[in-house]
């Protein structure tokens, strides 16, 4: 077995929260405006830059399934591009994310990889706990064995907050659009992976709250005044992006 | 007035009337069209009718916001070409950023001078120009009698008259729009863009390396080996057509078996359209959109090697009786074989009831053996069979149908990004036929 993850980001294998809120423009802004006078920008996500992630799910859904529980691991592909690209895959190194959420707390380890080996890794040619994993690697390996590849993507401008080793970060997303991804094998030429048709948009911001441990004052606040200001609770950009690919939504 | 901005048709989307007067004054004083948009939904609508030179938008709208509207605009293939510029009066570093971000060439800044605004429009327009190439007009029927025709259409009148030099052997070389005449050759610039047109309707398109350039797979020289690439590819071309032809005297034999049957008359055609739709909402090209078409019309044609009264049959199948039913598609690969040039048919007509988790027949493939193309057909055959009554059922509404496929697709045995194309081809002609177009 080869070793894709030959840089990887440092596992962020503690659990931490996470909330999602879907806010108003108006809205939005004011929690940027909170956000940006107690914290800096995220440095790792170039302000307003198009996220492009492509999420997988096995042949009988078992991801989707165990999200709709509240408890799944979570296999998805994260890229950044100026302009918004029409296909995925397409950058040389390619963030591959394992999130594994219950209903409170979730945790999150990233590899770096290059973009031409996820058909490599979604044949199971590739050891992801060789590059460092804290063990969502080998979860990650069964649900590739399973027949995981990429079934939904979602595209947005991002503009993050956060603070010094990502104690507190805030985020809001733009233009949110699901697409469906028409992938049909793993062989080497799959990528890049024209997606779509678009599911559907989003169209007001997805605000998220991640933080360790206890929130200070000031975001305890913003959080209580959100909390009260817009619809909380929000289902994952996943599971959304799922339930308009299955038809879920009218059920 | 510029050169680049005579001509040009415009399409303002601004919900101040009276800034989008003063916009169409200013604008139409420098010789271009001016159409406008009051709210987001308008402005979408003028621009996939008008196909404008470039689109002036404002972000606050009345029923959206201009970065959605941009967003749909680059979304969609037929207007994504289309250059926009955002105005307004947003002017925060990432207004401008999330505007540039969204596809648009260029965001203004109200209020703005008018010198910079048409100095902006003029540098989006030079810059779109140079990658856009001459449209061809609709083909005529092309004969096959005498030289075949060449046009060329390079920007350089030298290197245009060397061309139609080099060509003059092989070629009866004809001004572009030259009416009546069909065109077999068309010979532009290497970065020229031109509009495709589906199969082998169109003439062949030869780019043509600039000076000192190199050449490749797609981009041939300017000396003496142009005649004979020109002449191997109106060839091949041709050779393409006859095929076709083959192809289309298989479905000529096809429809009139089905057409027998009044229940199933012009089912296969709607298959076909239907599946060509899912193919254009994935983005397929359209050699690949042919090879659908054509594979749908064929699919069930391994029926006409069945007795007739199994065929046509309203009655229950015995198990027996179904076993033989689904033979069809291995009969139908048989019956193609022979034909070498549909060889790119055969896996639709094999697979198009195989099911991604293997429950399909005939040869329970699963969803890495299932190509794309199959896929869409499968998609397509089963939801057009929804849509018409049965002896057991009535005919299921387009939606009720989108649905039955959705809980197929749970299942496991339809691929969701084709039945996601799909829903969105019947959104798509439902909004057509809500508005009349």
């Amino acid at each position: 077995m080869n070793q894709i993850a030959e840089n990887f980001a440092q596992p962020e294998s503690m659990p931490r929260h996470e909330d999602r809120f879907i806010a108003s423009e108006e809205l939005a802004r004011l929690v940027l405006r909170t956000a940006g006078s107690h914290l800096q920008l995220a440095q790792d996500d170039r302000p307003y830059q198009w996220s492009t992630t492509a999420y997988c799910d096995t042949y009988d859904w078992s991801i989707y399934h165990a999200a709709e529980a509240g408890k799944a691991l979570r296999l998805r592909f994260r890229e950044y591009h100026r302009t918004r690209p029409d296909e995925a895959f397409t950058s040389a190194r390619v963030w591959l994310e394992l999130k594994e959420d219950t209903v409170d707390m979730s945790r999150k380890e990233r590899f770096e990889i290059a973009g031409d080996v996820v058909p490599a890794f979604l044949r199971g040619e590739t050891d992801l706990t060789a590059g460092g994993s804290a063990g969502l690697g080998l979860k990650a390996a069964a649900l590739v064995k399973a027949g995981a590849r990429p079934v939904v993507v979602t595209q947005y401008n991002r503009l993050a907050y956060a603070a010094p080793k990502d104690q507190i970060r805030i985020t809001a997303d733009h233009n949110l659009i699901y697409l469906a991804v028409p992938w049909t094998t793993n062989d080497d030429d799959a990528v890049p992976v024209r997606i779509g048709p678009i599911l559907a948009r989003e169209t007001d911001v997805v605000i998220e709250m991640k933080w360790f441990g206890e929130l200070p004052s000031w975001a305890e606040e913003l959080h209580g005044y959100l909390r009260q200001r817009a619809p909380a609770d929000r289902p994952s950009k996943f599971v959304v992006a799922m339930r308009h690919l299955l038809g879920a939504n009218k059920a | 007035m510029s050169d680049l901005q005579s001509g040009t048709n415009v399409v303002v989307v601004e919900d101040d009337p009276a800034s989008a007067d003063v916009l169409q004054r200013r604008l139409q004083a420098n010789g271009m069209s001016v159409s406008i948009g009051r709210t987001g939904g308008d402005g979408l609508a003028l621009i996939r009718e008008l196909h404008p030179d470039l689109v002036l938008l404002d972000v606050g709208l009345p029923d959206t916001d201009g970065y959605d509207v941009c967003l749909q605009v680059k979304s969609d293939s037929a207007t994504s070409d289309i250059p926009v510029i955002f105005l307004s009066a947003r002017g925060d570093v990432f207004d401008k950023v999330r505007g540039l971000s969204c596809g648009a060439s260029d965001y203004l800044t109200k209020p703005f001078h008018p010198a910079e605004l048409l100095a902006r429009v003029d540098a989006v327009l030079s810059q779109t120009r140079r990658v856009r190439g001459p449209r061809l007009a609709k083909q005529p029927d092309t004969t096959w009698a005498g030289k075949p025709t060449a046009v060329v259409a390079l920007g350089d009148m030298t290197r245009r008259e060397r061309a139609e030099q080099i060509l003059g052997p092989k070629f009866e070389v004809i001004a572009a729009g030259a009416e009546g005449r069909a065109v077999d050759l068309l010979v532009v610039d290497a970065d020229a863009t031109v509009a495709n047109q589906p199969g082998n309707d169109g003439p062949v398109v030869l780019r043509v390396a600039s000076a000192g350039a190199a050449t490749g797979a797609d981009i041939v020289p300017l000396n003496d080996e142009l005649v004979r690439i020109a002449d191997l590819a109106v060839r091949e071309r041709q050779l393409g057509r006859d095929v076709d032809a083959a192809a289309d005297a298989l479905i000529a034999l096809a429809t009139a078996f089905e057409s027998h049957d009044r229940s199933t008359a012009g089912h296969s055609e709607r298959v076909a359209s239907r599946a060509v739709a899912i193919a254009k909402a994935l983005g397929l090209d359209e050699a690949t959109c042919q090879t659908i078409r054509v594979g749908a019309l064929l699919r069930d044609i391994g029926n006409t090697k069945l007795p007739l009264g199994l065929v046509r049959s309203r009655n229950e199948l015995t198990g027996p009786e179904r076993k033989q039913i689904e033979q069809h598609p291995a009969l139908g690969q048989e019956l193609l074989t022979p034909f070498r040039p549909l060889a790119r048919l055969l896996p639709i007509v094999r697979s198009h009831h195989e099911h991604l988790d293997g429950s399909g027949y005939p040869d329970g493939l699963k969803a890495p053996q299932i190509p794309l193309e199959v896929r869409i057909v499968a998609v397509a055959d089963r939801y057009e069979a929804l849509r018409i009554a049965r002896a057991d059922r009535p005919a299921m509404s387009a939606d009720a149908a989108v649905q039955i496929l959705q809980q197929s697709v749970q299942r496991g045995e339809l691929d969701a990004a084709v039945v996601a194309a799909l829903a969105t081809s019947v959104r798509g002609q439902d909004r057509g036929e809500a508005t009349g177009s």
